[in-house]
């Protein structure tokens, strides 16, 4: 085990590639944009900024620990150590070639941060931590090229828009139109936070991805670019894996070699 | 195939002025919920009400952060027909024939008359012949819509309520069966294919069953465990009338031992504890019983697709819409993504696909031995037909705008193409799976947590034997472990038992004595056709059994 390499993903096609640089933790994600700490605070919506952080229990230090090995293995993180309450930043991601899919995001985030509670859902993907964790991954997810301000959405509740088309300005639609495309500064304004609570000024996300840069760091495949159907490696490990999982809940004796 | 012989796409170029190819459109600008016809009727009428009663109900204008209709609040049109309606149509309370189409289901007993007319020749020395038959047929049509035929002095039921309730018989027994009053009798001759007919009959043999249909009131006051009490009660009591017995000897309690115990089959068993309902409850309906349940095999035997389809509407109604979407949760959000199976001609489209696929490459359906190299390439291929669909028609994507819907119709025409071509639903339903994975590995996403938690360890139980997983595919459903709480699978589940027997030229799925049942024109939901059934349920044209006008007042 000590010379194991983790593989995170097969493939050999552009998406497959990113899936794999994104997962890999050892991959610096590279920063595109830059939203202030209290701009991000505003548009999560769960604390004022400046305000501290509330807490559903003492710090760890003065409560102390009862014994257990686990704890004694787990470093808590600075949230966990604070007693910070939980907090949520959801995101979702069009099916135009966001720069990550839902999984691809799980995957991620497992791979790279600790305390996260991730769930998938098709159109969204809620990340909860430790707030002052969770503000810190939140400012990764959203500086870095994981992020489109057009075709990335920060949304709470009335998620629904990745698999709707794209609007006139090439955006991913929202109900409750929490960004608008700022036709002079060509830039995306959060107006609204994630819930939808209208922000005191528009907080500018920065400039679109353009396409064909949209297109080299997308972990999406879509037929108009790069389909699926072309990463024969990648099909062929999904059906081994098929067939591995049915031989094994029929007859576990029958897999041989592997 | 051309785009234009696309199934799909009349309905797509029905629902957004864009051309289903384009990738871009505009938002914003369609009136919110006013757009809708339905939800404009929906919220004049509650003004009046909110006057009425006191009380403001339905508003539109209350959903969170901004009303509906920020896009196009599109219509549907029910596959297969040339109906298009409203998505509020197609809720379970505001379609009449979805609610008959479960009635109908539910009030459905099928009990054996073969043991009860042993204990009335050998134990109680009675002759049984076709005449004493008709007799006891004619009461019990008088006795089981609620009519006395012992006591002397009872309140009866208004026959004008319950005129949806009677008693027909069946046998494999031509000889039989042409000496039973035909007014009282499910010809199978008549009512199916003749090659249809010939198997249905040689399972039956010459035995004898009575198929009891209890009043729709009965089904809409009471549930599901009260249908097999209720004919067993009429029947004791009728055989009491008809053969002249003493009320309250031991034997006569042998009707009802037979009627509810014995000889009686229920449309669906008990569910469990934690899920508690009683016998003929969506919850305990077997896949193979919702496909024996559905007529559409004996009306177009030679389109196993079409076949299937109807099935799979009828499916979706039954699990995703009543049980999961209202037993087991409540409120509006099922119907939305349930409808996905049955609307638009897209699930037809992909399995017609899957269908020709086989035809041509493997030659012939229900023939194909199941094997891995089969599995892998009809699935594969199928499965990549129609998520590229999505991809090449953003309009179909943003018809399917949920991962869930997506996920139920790639892998149902998946899972029908390789149980057309091995006759195997198991292997079927472990095409289903293979899909699954696929999907989730091509969109990086698939449904939400609680549609896809399943097939993501369905592979494993697909061809399992441990004792609370391995069941043959055309006896799970939603009582089946694994599936409760398997929102959006079963119906397209359905359709893949259905497939792998239709591809065979089978008469039933599962038990010829549901299959049977259910070929009956009197009932009010038409079998035949389900999805024209919804349709008409839609657009207001249904009319169901179980009203009430004889005993309200008039408007």
């Amino acid at each position: 085990m000590t010379n194991y390499k983790p593989q995170f993903y097969p493939g050999t096609t552009t998406p497959s590639k990113n899936r794999r640089k994104y997962m890999d933790p050892s991959y610096k994600l590279q920063k595109l944009r830059t939203i202030s700490d209290d701009d991000l605070v505003r548009i999560m919506g769960h604390r004022v900024p400046g305000e501290a952080y509330k807490s559903t229990h003492p710090p760890l230090e003065e409560t102390g620990e009862p014994a257990c090995p686990i704890r004694e293995m787990v470093t808590p993180t600075p949230g966990a150590k604070a007693g910070d309450r939980i907090r949520y930043i959801q995101l979702t991601d069009s099916v135009y070639i966001a720069p990550v899919a839902p999984y691809v995001r799980a995957w991620m985030y497992h791979n790279r941060w600790r305390g996260t509670d991730v769930g998938v859902l098709s159109g969204r993907v809620p990340l909860e931590m430790r707030e002052r964790d969770l503000e810190k991954v939140a400012k990764e997810l959203v500086e870095t090229e994981i992020f489109d301000p057009a075709r990335t959405g920060i949304r709470g509740a009335t998620v629904h828009g990745h698999a709707l088309r794209l609007d006139e300005n090439g955006m991913m639609f929202d109900a409750q139109r929490r960004y608008i495309f700022n036709k002079k500064t060509k830039e995306v304004d959060y107006v609204k936070d994630q819930v939808g609570v209208p922000l005191d000024k528009p907080i500018p996300l920065g400039k679109p991805i353009a396409e064909d840069e949209l297109r080299k760091r997308t972990s999406e495949f879509h037929a108009s670019f790069e389909p699926f159907r072309k990463d024969q490696e990648l099909i062929e490990w999904v059906q081994r894996i098929h067939m591995l999982r049915t031989m094994a809940g029929n007859d576990p004796e029958s897999i041989k070699g592997v | 195939m051309s785009q234009d012989k696309k199934m799909f796409i009349k309905a797509l170029r029905k629902k957004f002025k864009e051309t289903p190819e384009d990738m871009y459109t505009k938002y914003y600008i369609y009136n919110a919920w006013k757009q809708s016809a339905r939800k404009r009727e929906f919220f004049e009428l509650s003004k009046k009400l909110a006057k009425q009663r006191g009380i403001p109900g339905y508003n539109p204008e209350v959903h969170l952060g901004s009303p509906m209709g920020q896009r196009v609040l599109m219509p549907y049109q029910l596959s297969g027909t040339d109906i298009y309606c409203e998505a509020d149509d197609l809720h379970i309370i505001n379609n009449a024939a979805m609610q008959q189409m479960w009635h109908d289901i539910r009030r459905t007993v099928i009990s054996g008359l073969d043991a009860a007319h042993m204990v009335l020749q050998k134990r109680l020395g009675k002759e049984v012949t076709p005449e004493t038959v008709n007799n006891y047929l004619e009461i019990l049509n008088h006795a089981l819509p609620g009519g006395a035929v012992v006591q002397e002095h009872m309140a009866e039921i208004n026959p004008g309520l319950v005129s949806d309730c009677y008693v027909k018989v069946f046998t494999g027994d031509d000889e039989l069966a042409s000496e039973i009053d035909k007014r009282y009798v499910i010809d199978i001759n008549k009512q199916f294919p003749a090659e249809q007919a010939k198997q249905l009959k040689a399972a039956v043999g010459k035995k004898l069953y009575q198929v009891c249909r209890m009043p729709t009131a009965v089904s809409m006051c009471c549930d599901g465990g009260t249908m097999a009490r209720w004919a067993a009660m009429q029947i004791s009591m009728s055989m009491i009338d008809a053969y002249k017995l003493m009320a309250g000897e031991a034997a006569v309690g042998e009707f009802a031992f037979a009627a509810k115990h014995a000889e009686v089959i229920e449309m669906g068993t008990l569910t469990p504890w934690r899920r508690a309902r009683g016998p003929n409850e969506p919850g305990g309906v077997p896949l193979g019983y919702i496909a024996d349940i559905c007529q559409a095999s004996r009306v177009k035997p030679d389109d196993p697709c079409w076949v299937s389809l109807e099935v799979i509407s009828m499916g979706a109604v039954l699990y995703d819409q009543f049980w999961f979407g209202s037993y087991m949760s409540g409120g509006v959000g099922f119907t939305q993504y349930a409808t996905c199976t049955y609307t638009d001609n897209v699930l037809d489209d992909y399995t017609y696909f899957a269908a020709d696929y086989v035809k041509k490459k493997y030659g012939a359906y229900g023939k194909i031995k199941p094997s891995w190299d089969l599995i892998k390439d009809v699935s594969t291929e199928v499965s990549l037909y129609g998520l590229e669909q999505y991809e090449k028609f953003p309009a179909l994507m943003e018809t399917h705008f949920g991962g869930s819907q997506r996920a139920a119709v790639v892998a149902a025409a998946a899972g029908i193409g390789i149980s057309l071509a091995t006759g195997n639903s198991t292997a079927g339903i472990n095409s289903w799976y293979l899909s699954q994975l696929l999907h989730k590995e091509d969109l990086g996403r698939l449904g939400f947590y609680g549609y896809d938690q399943q097939d993501q360890c369905g592979s494993s139980n697909s061809f399992s034997w441990r004792s609370d997983e391995g069941l043959p595919f055309n006896l799970r459903g939603v009582n089946y472990p694994n599936y409760a709480l398997n929102v959006g699978h079963q119906s397209a589940h359905s359709g893949i038992v259905q497939a792998a027997h239709a591809g065979k030229g089978d008469a039933w799925t599962t038990n010829p004595l549901v299959k049977i049942a259910f070929a009956d024109k009197s009932l009010v939901f038409d079998f035949t056709h389900p999805r024209l059934c919804f349709g008409k349920g839609a657009l207001r044209e249904f009319m169901p059994a179980g009203e009430r006008t004889l005993i309200v007042p008039s408007k």
